[in-house]
């Protein structure tokens, strides 16, 4: 953990430390290829989520600025929605996007941003994303996003 | 304080003050009020208010130790928001071996 003295440098030391959540795995497949499972709504629907999740709604405007929004379900009844807007859509390499839960009053609860990059490996196309825990206010501000509730979303949709 | 409540937590960490003492408090241990207002340029008032909110929140404890107010992360509120962590990375990881099989399928 890095000694940080100074609130800006803190700001994006903190995205950069343990409070931000990196995946990466190698796809065998081109880059085009995972990049379009990512915005083709009808790809998106057929992973997205644990397994006997299915994605009866999707709706994706694949454009820097654009939004993006997810029904997930399952068999027994439980829906959730996300829903996010793309900061930044760069295909093959880079797709960055926020993701957040949506109530059903249609507000929106705590959201985090997404940044995928997409590199083109031998076997295929190595993805990294990195999810930040959360944002600050200023960001928070900046991108119009609401504090609202609901982290139990994602715990129903492991239920 | 019972259950740390995630949304409150995530509010208190928002600020990158309030994020930066979090931080100090978890890599050096405890430290007094003093000591952790000291590298801020805001005043001292100021970071009061961000211990408040902190406390408020569940992160921090803080206690009176002769005259020195001194303050500690609460862990049960880092477990807290580790354990999310954990659920994302969980759904990242079902989420990329849907992915996977989806790839290796022949083209439609």
């Amino acid at each position: 953990m890095s000694d940080h003295m100074n609130a800006a440098q803190a700001e994006s030391e903190g995205r950069n430390g343990d409070r931000t959540l990196v995946v990466e795995r190698v796809f065998r497949a081109t880059p085009e290829k995972v990049f379009a499972a990512w915005t083709d709504p009808i790809q998106l629907a057929k992973w997205w989520g644990p397994e006997g999740m299915f994605a009866p709604d999707v709706e994706m405007d694949a454009r820097t600025g654009g939004a993006w929004r997810t029904v997930m379900a399952n068999d027994d009844g439980m829906r959730v929605t996300v829903s996010g807007r793309y900061r930044e859509v760069s295909p093959p390499d880079r797709l960055v996007m926020t993701w957040g839960w949506q109530q059903e009053d249609g507000t929106r609860g705590h959201e985090t941003e997404i940044v995928l990059t997409l590199e083109d490996v031998p076997e295929g196309t190595r993805l990294r994303l990195v999810q930040s825990v959360f944002e600050t206010a200023d960001d928070r501000n900046r991108h119009g996003m609401g504090w609202n509730s609901s982290f139990n979303d994602l715990e129903r949709v492991f239920a | 304080m019972s259950q740390p409540d995630l949304p409150t937590v995530f509010a208190a960490l928002a600020d990158p003050t309030r994020l930066a003492i979090v931080e100090r408090l978890l890599a050096e241990g405890e430290r007094s009020a003093g000591e952790i207002a000291e590298p801020f340029s805001i005043s001292k008032p100021a970071i009061s208010k961000h211990l408040n909110v902190l406390e408020a929140a569940g992160l921090i404890e803080r206690r009176i130790e002769r005259q020195w107010r001194v303050c500690r992360v609460r862990p049960e509120a880092i477990r807290a928001v580790d354990a999310w962590m954990d659920r994302y990375r969980a759904f990242w990881s079902v989420s990329f071996d849907r992915l996977e099989k989806l790839l290796e399928q022949p083209d439609n």
